[in-house]
């Protein structure tokens, strides 16, 4: 069986193929149009004959981020036409007081409204489909009050508009995120609307591209870390908007369940940011909603954080004197100082080379000027530079995990990306976890995660009931309840002792539980997982080496610190597995 | 900078964060849980404010003095107090405070309850003369399990209540438990050194940025509309060096009503403008605040004593305050037009529910900027209740929730729209409306034009700024929010 996974990131697009547990892999640069990098990194690793083509985009994320998206209209209720833009009245800054948010996606002048009612309990005012006014627009936002208890007028709204504009894209906010606060509802629909056409283009491009290469239609990554067919990704593309992110985070998780590991933080550093999740039980931690490039979208996610920091990151002092790492970063171009490409800020990449931690010359050829880092730096102790930006990252572990009432002590840490297996080892050591796993493939792991991931379908289901009244349960998925009169749940898994169950967690996290109060379901969130392929990969050579030591891996370097070792025997999936002095493996 | 101090400072805020979201999301009244209307801070041993998660800048800049009312009762390790007395560490009485001892300072969440008791429901009303009319003032008191039941029993919705107040629990227990893992991780001097590094980090920034404003005296007024007349706010802005006094001497005396305010909110208000000048980047703590110094006679309008009103001196009078010294630092450097001024306070309720909110308005342009619409202008940042998380919790229908265009200023850049919100209450309530910039709009800066002044209406009735009257099943309440000024001349 030949499976090919192409991940399409900023600066470089990575293939994998894998045929009988063998990896090839594949970088090509990103070009203009993606469905040309796409090929070419599928020509470049040698697919043919392949039966399983899945694939990482970010078309969508780029398409709202650069505001490139369709002519969107929205409908509301009426008396609701602005509420794309009064948001949650919150400012976008607490003291620049002109600090704006971005834009909103659909200007007042297509913002609409059709007279109609819904309230908690049902129809307050009948639908008057004569009221809704003619829009111009190649895509359509429909979002009523209550559609999350009743859609009936939602339906029949986003009817009307689909018979009056044929050709524009219109979703309707229940099909899409029935889930109560109808501004965050408002948000995620009117994001899904703006960037459906013009993923729907590249998705149809890439689509007939993929025939007259003979490759198979690609299944596409979603934010939630399961793929879904091409035609249901056009769909929705909102629910592909972590696409690459997620790619990363299922081929740790993969990495980590083929090394024994059920536990894990995954920790991929790039050029410019980094993401980190965590993994329980092999799955990435989910999340309903996300707010991205400053639209709140409620939608399922792996539950990644990301930091604007990574190895391309510029360091600088500030006014009061603090080394501030990132968020400007050098990128691939001129990229960092010792890189020789013209590049005179001083990144992490070159406190790196300072202290040792890089080869002269990189596994792709490129030749690092010592020099140029030293000039870069200046008077800056790269010891230091280090410091700062594992602070930042450490921060965003901690996030993940302590904050999350996780100890990450019981994980390992599955550092990928091209600087991640750089700064693993100082980064584990802060949070006491004793075992580092850089997967053999840790240039390249989203792609990797594209080619193992499951077919995956969230199903959100709004009860809102007292739980006690909420009759069958399905035996597998997850339950959103919370207290009745609070606001929030907690997600606990379906199944036995449920009420008992919540109690604890709430317990756990907010540190009191209350018996007597009702319990409300609010939501059965239920997932159609058909799994991916199993991935078998042929150990690399073995290798046992003791810290302080360099070891170089396809696409990325690894820095084994002094008191770590590192062992690679093949019984960890083809991983390197680095321990702190002579810890043994953690319990999984 | 010691790296290491600033690792243990991002830790530190990080604790913030997280006792902001436990107590935002085990909380039960639409105020906390969905507005946001709560804060949270660490305080060093020697009561000094460390860090704090952003949240309602009246809030914080207040929170010192409750720490200090609270140290004055030599509390124990972990121990937890609560107040509310504006006279002894509070703001307003539905602003309850919790203050725990932690093994390295005090741990502080502040959250308006949505009742606090009193003869008005909600706690908020339009025509208090004195604090006892406004609710239960608890003075600094050690907070445990009965002492928490008779405080409820004193309130509206005890069981709402007891929730609320459990979530600041929840997060008070998670800044004991945070702040001692830090302690065991790095050793308390360790902790120590990062704290004594935030505080003085933000410090030199602030006073950096005031070396950079003229030397000179600024001074300017402006007035609060009571309901027996305006009340002038005056207040002297004194740059000297890296050092700025705001003196307040020639403001109204205290008054009958209830925009009086304790200092710890006037403190509050000029922090928030230094803060906006000097700094609004930097990270959060006392150390911006230390080169400034607020006078205000004893007695005036901005230190009040007791027994006066207050109610609406934490959201009312602090925005004017607000006003009034960005007014006199005009005279300095450039600054933003005026906004909408007030919170637009509306409070609903009867016996069995009581619920308050506050409405946005229209930001002040900027000089290089169009004000913001719908936004709260100055010392809140509370969010707006969803339609449908209020319908399903209250007897209350939104019927109406809109830009209100054409509301702000013109000029070069155009002062930000107000807010149009309409709520049908579903069965007979009471209702208190404490608003301001109903009668003087919002002024534009270097001639831009005025924000549109508020309107209140009740079944489309104008109805006074300060307002409490009775409302049948039925009826609508209409509140419209100011218009921010513009700024400068607007091009031909």
């Amino acid at each position: 069986v030949r499976i090919l996974g192409v991940d399409v990131g900023g600066t470089f697009t990575d293939a994998v193929l894998v045929e009988d547990g063998q990896v090839l892999t594949a970088k090509v640069p990103t070009a203009e149009r993606q469905e040309e990098s796409v090929l070419a990194a599928a020509r470049a690793v040698g697919a043919s004959g392949v039966e399983r083509f899945t694939h990482g985009t970010t078309v969508a994320t780029n398409a709202l981020l650069e505001r490139k998206g369709a002519r969107t209209a929205f409908v509301a209720t009426t008396g609701f036409e602005h509420l794309l833009h009064l948001r949650r009245q919150d400012r976008a800054h607490l003291y620049r007081l002109c600090a704006q948010h971005p834009e909103p996606l659909v200007p007042l002048e297509r913002c609409v409204g059709v007279r109609e009612r819904m309230g908690p309990d049902g129809v307050l005012v009948p639908l008057d489909l004569g009221s809704l006014p003619d829009v111009d627009a190649e895509a359509v936002a429909v979002c009523l009050l209550f559609s999350f208890r009743d859609p009936a007028h939602e339906r029949a709204v986003a009817a009307e508009v689909r018979r009056r504009l044929p050709g524009a894209h219109v979703v309707a906010s229940h099909e899409l995120a029935p889930e109560f606060r109808e501004y965050e509802r408002a948000s995620t629909t009117a994001v899904d609307a703006y960037l459906g056409p013009a993923v729907a283009r590249y998705l149809g491009a890439l689509s007939h591209a993929c025939a007259r290469e003979d490759l198979p239609v690609p299944f596409v990554m979603r934010s939630s870390g399961g793929v879904a067919t091409l035609a249901a990704a056009a769909a929705h593309p909102a629910l592909a908007l972590l696409s690459g992110p997620a790619a990363g985070v299922v081929g740790a998780a993969r990495a980590a369940a083929l090394a024994g590991f059920d536990r894990a933080i995954s920790f991929d550093m790039g050029g410019t940011s980094t993401d980190v999740c965590l993994i329980d039980g092999g799955e990435a931690e989910r999340s309903g909603e996300r707010v991205v490039g400053g639209f709140p979208v409620r939608l399922p996610t792996v539950d990644l954080h990301t930091v604007g920091a990574g190895g391309g990151s510029i360091a600088r002092r500030d006014a009061g004197g603090a080394l501030r790492v990132g968020p400007e970063s050098a990128g691939a171009r001129p990229g960092p100082a010792c890189y020789g490409l013209g590049g005179a800020e001083p990144t992490v990449t070159d406190a790196n080379l300072l202290l040792g931690r890089l080869p002269d010359r990189l596994a792709g050829g490129l030749e690092l000027d010592r020099e140029a880092a030293a000039r870069a730096l200046g008077d800056l102790d790269p010891a230091d530079v280090v410091r700062v930006v594992d602070a930042e990252m450490l921060r965003a572990l901690r996030v993940v995990s302590v904050e999350r009432g996780r100890d990450p002590r019981d994980c390992v840490l599955v550092a990928f990306g091209g600087a991640g297996p750089l700064h693993a080892c100082a980064l584990a050591e802060e949070l006491g976890i004793g075992t580092v796993l850089v997967p053999e493939a840790a240039g390249v792991l989203s792609a990797l995660g594209l080619a193992a991931a499951d077919e995956r379908r969230d199903v959100v289901r709004t009860v809102l009931a007292p739980l006690t009244e909420a009759g069958e349960l399905p035996a597998e998925g997850e339950a959103d309840l919370r207290y009745r009169g609070q606001s929030f749940e907690l997600s606990v898994p379906l199944g036995e002792r449920l009420a008992e169950r919540f109690h604890e967690a709430h317990e756990e996290r907010y540190g009191y539980a209350d018996g007597d109060r009702e319990i409300e379901l609010v939501a059965i969130r239920t997932a159609d997982v058909r799994p991916g392929p199993e991935i078998r990969l042929v150990a690399a050579p073995a290798l046992q080496v003791s810290g302080p030591a360099v070891v170089e891996l396809d696409g990325s370097t690894c820095w084994i610190a002094p008191g770590w070792v590192g062992v690679r025997d093949g019984t960890q999936g083809g991983g390197l597995l680095l321990t702190k002095g002579d810890e043994r493996a953690p319990k999984p | 900078v010691n790296i290491e101090l600033q690792v243990i400072g991002s830790a530190l805020r990080a604790v913030c964060e997280e006792m902001g979201a436990a107590l935002i999301r085990s909380a039960f009244s639409a105020n906390i849980k969905e507005r946001r209307d709560c804060s949270t801070a660490l305080f060093d041993e020697h009561g000094r404010m460390i860090a704090q998660a952003e949240h309602i800048p009246v809030h914080l800049g207040a929170m010192p003095d409750a720490v200090a009312a609270v140290a004055a009762c030599d509390p124990g390790l972990h121990d937890t107090f609560v107040l509310n007395d504006p006279y002894a560490g509070g703001t307003h009485l539905p602003d309850v405070t919790l203050v725990s001892r932690t093994a390295l300072g005090f741990a502080v969440t502040r959250a308006h309850h949505a009742d606090v008791g009193g003869p008005e429901p909600g706690s908020m009303p339009a025509s208090s003369r004195t604090l006892a009319d406004e609710g239960v003032v608890i003075s600094p008191t050690r907070l445990d399990a009965t002492t928490l039941e008779r405080l409820v029993a004193q309130m509206r919705n005890p069981d709402e209540r007891r929730g609320d107040l459990r979530a600041q629990l929840a997060a008070q227990a998670v800044a004991r438990r945070r702040i001692d893992e830090l302690s065991d991780r790095y050793g308390p001097e360790g902790v120590r050194a990062a704290m004594d590094e935030l505080y003085a980090y933000s410090e030199r920034l602030v006073r950096a940025a005031i070396a950079k404003l003229p030397n000179g005296r600024f001074a300017a007024e402006d007035v609060l509309e009571a309901a027996a007349g305006a009340l002038p706010i005056r207040a002297a802005v004194t740059v000297t060096g890296e050092e700025i006094e705001i003196d307040f001497t020639g403001t109204s005396s205290q008054h009958d009503g209830n925009l009086n305010c304790p200092l710890a909110v006037t403190r509050s208000a000029c922090f928030f403008v230094v803060r906006c000048l000097a700094g609004p980047d930097l990270p959060a703590s006392g150390g911006a605040f230390a080169p400034v110094s607020v006078r205000a006679p004893e007695g005036s309008l901005v230190n009040a004593r007791p027994p006066a009103a207050v109610a609406a001196g934490n959201v009312e009078t602090s925005s004017r305050i607000v006003d009034v010294v960005f007014a006199a630092f005009a005279q300095a450097r450039p600054v933003p037009a005026q906004g909408q001024g007030t919170m637009n306070n509306l409070t609903l309720g009867n016996d069995r529910f009581t619920y308050y909110e506050t409405i946005g308005g229209g930001q002040g342009a900027c000089p290089d900027a169009d004000g913001p619409s719908g936004v709260h202008v100055a010392m809140s940042n509370t969010l707006s209740t969803p339609a449908e998380a209020l319908e399903l919790g209250y007897p209350l229908r939104i019927e109406r929730h809109e830009l209100r265009l054409g509301s702000g200023g013109e000029g070069r850049f155009r002062g930000g729209d107000g807010v149009v919100r309409e709520l049908r209450v579903l069965e007979p309530c009471r209702l208190s409306l404490l608003t301001e910039r109903r009668a003087r709009a919002p002024r534009g800066a270097e001639g831009g034009g005025p924000g549109a002044e508020g309107r209140n209406l009740v079944n489309g009735m104008e109805v006074p700024a300060k307002a409490t009257l009775d409302l049948e099943a039925g009826d609508v309440v209409r509140i419209e929010t100011p218009g921010g000024g513009g700024y400068g001349v607007t091009a031909e």
